[in-house]
């Protein structure tokens, strides 16, 4: 049975190379829109303003310092807001509500561990609605720990030097580690520009996986009007051969597709989608998604114009709700609720994860579950309604 | 007009349980769609060998029949054995045994006559060292061997009907299903395509074979159902089938006037069992004793209409089938 399985998707395969579809689709359009996404998204001004929650249970001179730094940085003048939070709960509260974009928190006793050589650790909180703000949060805090690593060093080096506790904070201050002297980077923000690239990126990634798919499964139609499918159905082999023989062939198509636009990104604008592995986990299981939701509408179309009309709603429905085409921190609460009921909305949740907080797989295995249950769920319906019309 | 209410023929205890095993048997097929009966209880059995015809005027259940023998349609009722296998039950095993060609040229016409059979030997199981050979052999049997490597969208309709049936053949089926096999093909190839069948079923295939053209099945088949309304009203040989329209004579009418009118008048003589109209102005009569019954006939439509032309025509399976469903193939 595999051999006919295999025979029915290398046909498959050539027709759609021979007739030029699969590059145009798969390829072309996605990796120029892409690009096109980030060109112009990527310019000097920030398009986004971020506000960041500030957490401050320390009350000493590391907090006061950054505070310091932020208010006095050129470079987020109008673009990024400090709002003081009295608790780590409060902030979590306010990150959920959309108040703030991220949040920093600084626990109680940190300045005077530092000061200790105790090192310490100051908490970031992200919301994937917000990677702009994320991204500004984590500037900061990266540079915190850059001067606590250092603070902490000199520390340790003057308490093995054999110089007394109460006398080390003096040592350190008057050898030039006095306090924080924080430094934001150049730009901040570049890394939120960064973030916008993978964010248009991805959404015209999981856009044309849907139109590839559907093309594949446009073909069955292609094949009921031949009659070829018929003759397939009557001969001996599997009913289900000749549509896993084209779902094989579309998904394959989409997920080369989905894997060139994201190398298209990283190489055109530098953007850096996260750990590898989770991207193609989160790609594959959207593609999965994808494959299960146009089998189960395309499998009931009966003419050219409703294949063509279902795979072109289907593609921009999900699109635009999932966050695809709006970044969907830019769609109203309602339809952000709606994203999550797409494949869409969790890819792009995903892999603004993966992107804005540098996380590995186990990070995103709730969106890579959901798309998987989509999948399933689809895919099922799919067979159903096949068996049902008896084409399977 | 009602047809004539006949009850079909038993089928023959031979054909059903005799000591070979029929090639293609189907019993009490019925489909339903709503309210609407599609097929009701059909059966028939084909003896490997046996070239099996089955007739009927459009929307009278051919395809819907055909649908259900090679497994694309479930039947609501019925069983369908292909070589004795059980169609339902071991669908794969069944549908080996048959070739099945649809009306359409059911090919990809941007690939090549060898790459189409190609495609289906490997789709159909035929082991990969016996793939070129067997469409070789197919591309003999219905003499493309010189257009193997054009594509077929280059192919004439006859050359396109050929590779059609070449496509059922690749795997060695049983029963070889064939609708409509030579619509719209010029007679050259039309008496290519019936050479090459006549010469499958001398070699031992069934053939079960659907046509509007009368002639092709009486050339081809020496048993022939005829289906109306979802039923087979009429099954038999050649021989058996005319007998059921006992001496009746085929006369054909060229009026020029009512022609209505004078159909209605036509009725009603005595010694006229059918009357039908088959175009604008012609009459298609089934009567007993028709040459010697002419002076009546003109006498009846005297006053609405002149006959022009008149043409008797011994019995023979058009006229039965006219008898039996009241239409023409055409209808």
């Amino acid at each position: 049975m595999w051999r006919a399985l295999v025979a029915v998707s290398a046909l498959e395969l050539r027709t759609r190379l021979r007739d030029g579809t699969a590059l145009v689709i798969a390829l072309l359009v996605p990796v120029t829109l892409a690009t096109l996404f980030s060109l112009a998204l990527g310019g000097d001004d920030p398009p986004l303003r971020a506000t960041v929650g500030f957490v401050d249970l320390d009350g000493g001179e590391f907090p006061a310092g950054v505070r310091r730094e932020v208010l006095a940085s050129e470079e987020l003048k109008g673009s990024v807001t400090l709002r003081d939070l009295p608790s780590r709960e409060e902030a979590a509260r306010a990150l959920d509500a959309d108040e703030i974009g991220s949040a920093i928190v600084f626990p109680a006793g940190f300045s005077r561990n530092v000061g200790d050589g105790r090192g310490g650790d100051v908490a970031v909180l992200t919301s994937p609605r917000s990677p702009l703000a994320g991204v500004v949060a984590r500037a900061i805090v990266d540079r915190i720990s850059a001067l606590v690593d250092a603070r902490t060093l000199a520390v340790r080096a003057v308490l093995l030097a054999g110089v007394p506790g109460d006398e080390v904070k003096e040592l350190v201050e008057r050898n030039g580690a006095a306090g924080p002297a924080l430094t934001l980077s150049d730009d901040p923000l570049s890394g939120g520009k960064v973030d916008l690239a993978v964010y248009y990126g991805s959404g015209m990634a999981a856009l044309f996986a849907f139109f590839v798919v559907g093309a594949s499964f446009r073909g069955l139609l292609t094949e009921r009007k031949l009659g070829t499918l018929d003759r397939m159905r009557a001969g001996p082999l599997a009913p289900w051969v000749p549509f896993a023989g084209k779902a094989a062939v579309g998904f394959t198509l989409a997920l080369v597709s989905v894997c060139v636009t994201w190398a298209a990104s990283v190489l055109v604008s530098g953007a850096t989608w996260g750990d590898p592995l989770a991207v193609f986990a989160v790609l594959l299981a959207h593609v999965l998604a994808a494959t299960a939701i146009t089998m189960l509408v395309a499998g009931r179309v009966r003419t050219d114009a409703q294949a063509d009309g279902v795979i072109m709603v289907i593609s921009f429905v999900m699109a635009f709700l999932g966050g695809s085409l709006v970044p969907m921190h830019n769609l109203p609460e309602v339809l952000q609720g709606v994203a999550l009921l797409t494949p869409n909305g969790w890819t792009s949740t995903a892999l603004t994860e993966l992107a804005g907080s540098g996380a590995g797989l186990a990070a995103v295995a709730g969106p890579i579950a959901v798309l998987c249950a989509i999948a399933l769920v689809a895919g099922g319906l799919a067979v159903i309604g096949l068996k049902k019309g008896m084409l399977l | 007009m009602t047809p004539p209410s006949i009850s079909p023929p038993a089928i023959t205890e031979t054909a059903i349980t005799g000591p070979a095993i029929a090639a293609l048997a189907c019993e009490g097929l019925s489909k339903r769609y709503g309210e609407l009966v599609a097929v009701e209880d059909v059966g028939f059995a084909i003896a490997p060998g046996q070239a099996y015809g089955l007739l009927g005027p459009n929307g009278a259940g051919k395809t819907t029949t055909i649908s259900m023998l090679v497994g694309l349609l479930r039947p609501d009722a019925g069983t369908v054995t292909v070589g004795g296998v059980d169609l339902a039950e071991d669908p794969m095993r069944a549908k080996a045994g048959i070739g099945y060609v649809p009306q359409e040229i059911a090919l990809y016409p941007e690939l090549t006559g060898r790459e189409n059979l190609r495609f289906f030997g490997r789709l159909f199981g035929l082991p990969r060292r016996e793939v070129a050979g067997r469409i070789e052999e197919v591309l003999d049997l219905v003499g493309l061997t010189g257009r193997a490597d054009s594509r077929l969208s280059t192919y004439s309709g006859g050359m396109r009907r050929r590779i059609n049936i070449g496509a059922a053949l690749l795997h060695r089926p049983q029963v070889l299903i064939l609708d409509e096999p030579t619509v719209g093909v010029d007679p050259q190839s039309r008496k290519a395509i019936l050479d090459g069948v006549e010469r499958l079923v001398e070699e031992g295939m069934a053939l079960l074979y659907t046509s509007h053209y009368m002639e092709e099945v009486e050339r081809v088949c020496d048993r022939v159902a005829i289906i109306d309304h979802g039923r087979i009203i009429a099954d038999g040989t050649r021989q058996e089938l005319i007998s059921l329209v006992g001496s009746a004579d085929k006369v054909e009418l060229s009026l020029d006037g009512d022609v209505d009118t004078a159909l209605a008048k036509l009725r009603v003589v005595e010694g006229v069992i059918e009357a039908a109209r088959t175009g604008a102005t012609s009459i298609r009569l089934i009567t007993e004793g028709g040459r010697y019954l002419l002076p009546s006939l003109i006498t009846a439509v005297d006053g609405c209409a002149t006959v022009t032309a008149t043409q008797v025509v011994e019995p023979d399976l058009e006229a039965t089938f006219l008898h039996l469903t009241g239409s023409t193939l055409r209808d």
